[in-house]
């Protein structure tokens, strides 16, 4: 059982309000001053749910796989730190500033490219933009069923046995392989590196395959290849505003809220 | 620098002083045998038809004590080296005689510390008497004749009664009274110990009294006065009018009763607690020598194979040795913040479960080295942290130190757990989520405070100019963590920041490029990730040329202090109370206005206990006028835990109670305003703690850190 699992590192969710900033002309997020990029946490819970598989079937292999920046080696080794056997960082700047569609092209030229690969495990999310796109479209590029919002997942029946999670209660299904999961919260936390593995972890070397290892066009990926165009970033304004109801009398200040709440059709 | 303030309860040296009276009394009683007429004698081994049968018990003996020896050496040596044993020799022989033989944690409970004296000294002084007996007997010199005599045998007497005072004392509390923690691991061996000895000295009175009974009541009843306690009960004998052959029966049978039963105690040493006799001044001998903030730092972290101890033989032999110290007297337990709680930790059934589990699987490590030389980890079935100490009692220690503090026999409880949270949470990663989670934030954040929605700067709004240390200020003032990303925490840090200002220092801070110092990592057992984060920040001061610093925080504190110099990260540390006291002692902040309040003070665990600084936050207290100190019954050496220490203010309590609640009833039941102290933790848990135990009572007492009060009293009450 070979297992690829999609890590995408994010600027930190817990970045202070004030010091999240945006570059309201180039439609961008400008990273804050002093705070690391982290882990999507969603990946990490897509990275447990495979290095429990892993765990239970001898002879599987967990392989981690990004889209983004040299900084998300980070993100790499600490999947690697969890128990991965190897990493791959898909990195060129021809793959910047792509829409979910663009992101799941390279990566799913890098899995076909592992080749032998059984299942890929995704968070349900990236916990920056939150579009949820990305595991359904890699597993449309790679034609392979696909699950999403999984709560359990664990070898079984034709192949892969999946919980996903529905508004009221969850549905058990499962797939033959191979097959695309996207894994969501409710599967648990993810586990604490042990340091032996940290220190296996930080000796390994992190594959690195440009737009050209991968056999793509420059026009299907990053900003080329992008079918979502980003119209206007900006951070929404919060504010009350105060109005005072004009009238002499108890009985006349209610009519007049009466009247505002109706011309406003709250009531 | 400081005045001593007064302080109530100051732990004293009350039961050292019993040596005075009783060395007056033998003064006296030797003045009185020096000037008395001068041919008294006796007739040593009097009646006694075997007198050999001595030296056969003392030769068994002998041979028991080095059997049982050697057993219990070959189980320590299954443990590593421990580094630094020899050094500072004449410390460690003061703190053999200070901790050992004057026994002063012994006297931290008063009426064990007198019991313990008067059987400690009785065996002390009646061990040179048997001894001066053997000599006289059995050796050319003579000594025991005329005034010497005399005396010698009031001494005797003397020490005889004060050990029967001790053991009365010592079966009051064991069979009478109320009295718990001597019965939480009660064996038959304790029961032996004390009755034997008894037996021992009534039988020893006995045998004293039947030779004065037939040998000096009637013939020289002016020698025999000097055995007051004997010739009393020869007196009371002597109403029976008793053969001569009857009272020759009599003490040919006690004195093999006494004779076999001196040497049956003696023995138990070999089997029982009582070897504490011997392991507790070594144990007093052994102990570290630095501060007990510091915890020991792993060389070498990356070559390591296993981290922390998961094993019995990772411990060091030093730690295996103070296994066999413990009396389980139970004092350990009794302070102890968790087991207080009703928490799954009770210190003393830690150390005794380590003791069991040495006994069961050592033998067969020892072997297992001997034939192979390899450590032989995989020798035991079952796992030393998680079977025999369960995770949840691991978790449950707050590093408060009360324990180490009261153990009469030196063990240093805290390093042994965290060596084993160590293995836990490094090589096993079995941590309780939240805790992990606080630990992820440092790896990821640099800071413990998941969530939190403040930045380092958030505290500097509205206080205009704040200086950034760039190396020409005096101190750098380190506000920590909870200091600038807790919102409770901002007011302290604010008040601090204008006490400074105010007292004239010249400062700076760090704003946004301060990191934690990885106090929470240390505690909850990350050692790597605490060195990583340590060397980051010793560099940043490095580079910065800090030399002195002002810590909000009394973990930081202890960390900059005690444990930066293991990686040679030299500061001089100062807590904000110290500075404070300090500048109000020289007249440079003066207390202008009055705040009429009664506060009690917390001492928290890593100034007050760790580090000493029990006056300096009292003094400010005291100076500020209209605020009225009341303390608590546990306060000072013996404050309690707020429940925080240890990593514990990012995990979920397991237990009865919570920590923080069972601490601010007792603030509560002082009366006081406001519970005063100066740890943001403390105030915290305060803060929860307070209205959680009485809510009818909300808003009757406030949690303020000391320099919240002190800005009051500086900047007049509309200061905040």
């Amino acid at each position: 059982m070979h297992i690829v699992v999609c890590a995408k590192q994010i600027p930190d969710p817990e970045t202070p309000p004030s010091a999240f900033k945006i570059d309201a002309a180039n439609n961008k997020v400008i990273p804050a001053q002093g705070i690391a990029p982290v882990l999507s946490q969603f990946d990490g819970i897509a990275a447990e749910a495979a290095l429990r598989i892993k765990e239970a079937n001898a002879g599987s292999k967990v392989t981690v796989i990004s889209m983004g920046a040299e900084s998300a080696q980070a993100a790499i080794k600490q999947v690697l730190a969890m128990g991965a056997d190897e990493g791959v960082l898909l990195n060129d700047p021809a793959f910047e500033d792509g829409d979910s569609h663009t992101t799941a092209t390279v990566l799913a030229a890098a899995i076909k490219k592992l080749g032998n690969v059984d299942a890929v495990f995704c968070g349900r999310q990236a916990a920056d933009w939150d579009m949820g796109q990305v595991g359904l479209l890699v597993a449309e590029d790679l034609g392979w069923p696909v699950a999403i919002i999984a709560k359990g997942v664990a070898m079984g029946g034709a192949g892969l046995q999946v919980q996903r999670v529905l508004e009221n209660g969850f549905e058990s299904l499962e797939t033959p392989l191979p097959a695309v999961v996207t894994v969501s919260n409710e599967f648990g936390e993810p586990r604490y590196p042990k340091l032996p593995q940290i220190m296996a972890a930080a000796k390994k070397t992190v594959t690195n395959w440009k737009l050209g290892d991968l056999g793509l066009d420059a026009g299907a990926v990053g900003k080329a290849g992008s079918r979502l165009k980003l119209e206007k970033l900006f951070i929404p304004e919060k504010g009350g505003k105060v109005e005072l109801m004009e009238g002499d009398t108890p009985q006349a200040q209610a009519a007049a809220l009466v009247a505002r709440l109706q011309a406003d059709k709250i009531l | 620098m400081l005045q001593p303030t007064n302080v109530p309860d100051r732990p004293q040296r009350r039961v050292g002083a019993w040596w005075g009276p009783a060395v007056g009394i033998s003064a006296l009683g030797f003045y009185a045998a020096v000037t008395t007429e001068g041919s008294a004698s006796r007739e040593i081994g009097y009646n006694a038809d075997h007198p050999w049968a001595v030296y056969a018990f003392m030769a068994a003996l002998v041979g028991l004590m080095g059997y049982g020896f050697v057993r219990h050496a070959g189980l320590w040596l299954i443990g590593r080296p421990t580094p630094g044993l020899l050094q500072e020799i004449p410390h460690r022989l003061r703190n053999a005689a200070r901790l050992g033989l004057a026994q002063d944690k012994v006297r931290r409970d008063r009426y064990a510390g007198i019991m313990h004296w008067c059987i400690f000294s009785s065996i002390v002084v009646l061990t040179i008497v048997t001894a001066q007996v053997a000599i006289e007997a059995d050796l050319p010199f003579k000594f025991l004749h005329g005034p010497y005599y005399l005396f010698f045998s009031f001494y005797g007497d003397l020490f005889g009664l004060i050990g029967l005072v001790g053991v009365g004392m010592a079966l009051y509390r064991r069979y009478y009274s109320d009295f718990h923690r001597i019965r939480w691991d009660e064996r038959l061996e304790d029961h032996l110990i004390i009755l034997g000895l008894g037996l021992v000295l009534l039988t020893g009175f006995l045998l004293e009294s039947a030779r004065i009974l037939v040998t000096e009541l009637h013939q020289h009843p002016d020698w025999a006065k000097w055995s007051f306690a004997s010739y009393a009960i020869a007196r009371g004998l002597d109403v029976f009018s008793f053969s001569e052959k009857q009272v020759l029966w009599l003490h040919t049978w006690v004195w093999w009763v006494h004779i076999a039963a001196a040497f049956g105690w003696l023995g138990l040493i070999v089997f029982t607690r009582l070897d504490h006799l011997f392991f507790a001044p070594i144990n007093a001998f052994f102990l570290r020598t630095d501060s007990p903030g510091r915890l020991a730092k792993i060389e070498d972290i990356e070559q390591q194979e296993v981290f922390g101890v998961g094993y019995i033989q990772d411990f060091t032999w030093k730690q295996l040795f103070e296994l066999d110290a413990c009396v389980r007297c139970g004092r350990c337990s009794e302070v102890c913040p968790a087991n207080i709680s009703g928490q799954p930790l009770s210190p003393m059934h830690l150390i005794q479960d380590l003791k069991g589990h040495l006994a069961n699987v050592g033998p067969a490590i020892q072997q297992h080295r001997h034939e192979t030389g390899e450590l032989g980890r995989e020798l035991s079935s079952v796992a030393l942290v998680g079977d025999v100490i369960k995770d949840e009692t691991l978790w449950a220690c707050r590093t408060c130190g009360a324990c180490v503090q009261e153990c009469p026999v030196m063990i240093e409880h805290v390093p042994t757990i965290v060596d084993m949270r160590r293995f836990l949470v490094m090589n096993e990663a079995r941590i309780p989520a939240t805790a992990q989670a606080a630990l992820e934030n440092l790896e990821m954040r640099g800071h413990p405070w998941r969530g939190t929605a403040l930045e380092r700067t958030t505290w500097m709004e509205g206080l205009g100019d704040v200086p950034i240390f760039d190396g020409s200020q005096e101190y750098l003032y380190w506000v920590g963590c909870s200091g600038s990303l807790v919102e409770r925490n901002l007011p302290i840090t604010k008040a601090v920041f204008r006490l400074l200002g105010e007292a004239g220092a010249s400062f700076g801070v760090l704003g946004q490029e301060e990191t934690c110092n990885g106090d929470p990592a240390r505690r909850l057992g990350n050692e790597y990730l605490f060195q990583i984060l340590a060397q980051q920040l010793i560099e940043t001061f490095k580079a910065k040329n800090v030399q002195k610093v002002i810590t909000n925080c009394p973990h930081c504190f202890n960390t900059f202090k005690n444990e930066y110099p293991q990686f040679d990260g030299h500061f001089e540390v100062l807590h904000h109370t110290e500075f404070l006291a300090g500048a109000m002692q020289s007249g440079k902040l003066v207390a202008k206005h009055t705040v009429n309040t009664t506060v009690t003070y917390h001492d928290s665990c890593y100034l007050g206990r760790l580090n000493g600084v029990y006056d300096a936050p009292r003094q400010i207290i005291n100076m500020v006028h209209g605020a009225n100190l009341t303390e608590m019954q546990r306060n000072l050496s013996k404050g309690l835990c707020c429940g925080a220490g240890g990593g514990n203010m990012w995990q979920e309590e397991v237990g009865e109670r919570r920590v923080n609640h069972v601490r601010a009833e007792e603030a509560m039941r002082t009366g006081a305003e406001s519970v005063v102290s100066n740890c943001p933790f403390c105030i915290q848990m305060f803060e929860d703690g307070v209205p959680a135990v009485h809510p009818e009572e909300e808003g009757r007492m406030k949690p303020f850190d000391v320099a919240e009060l002190l800005e009051q009293a500086v900047f007049g009450p509309a200061a905040r």
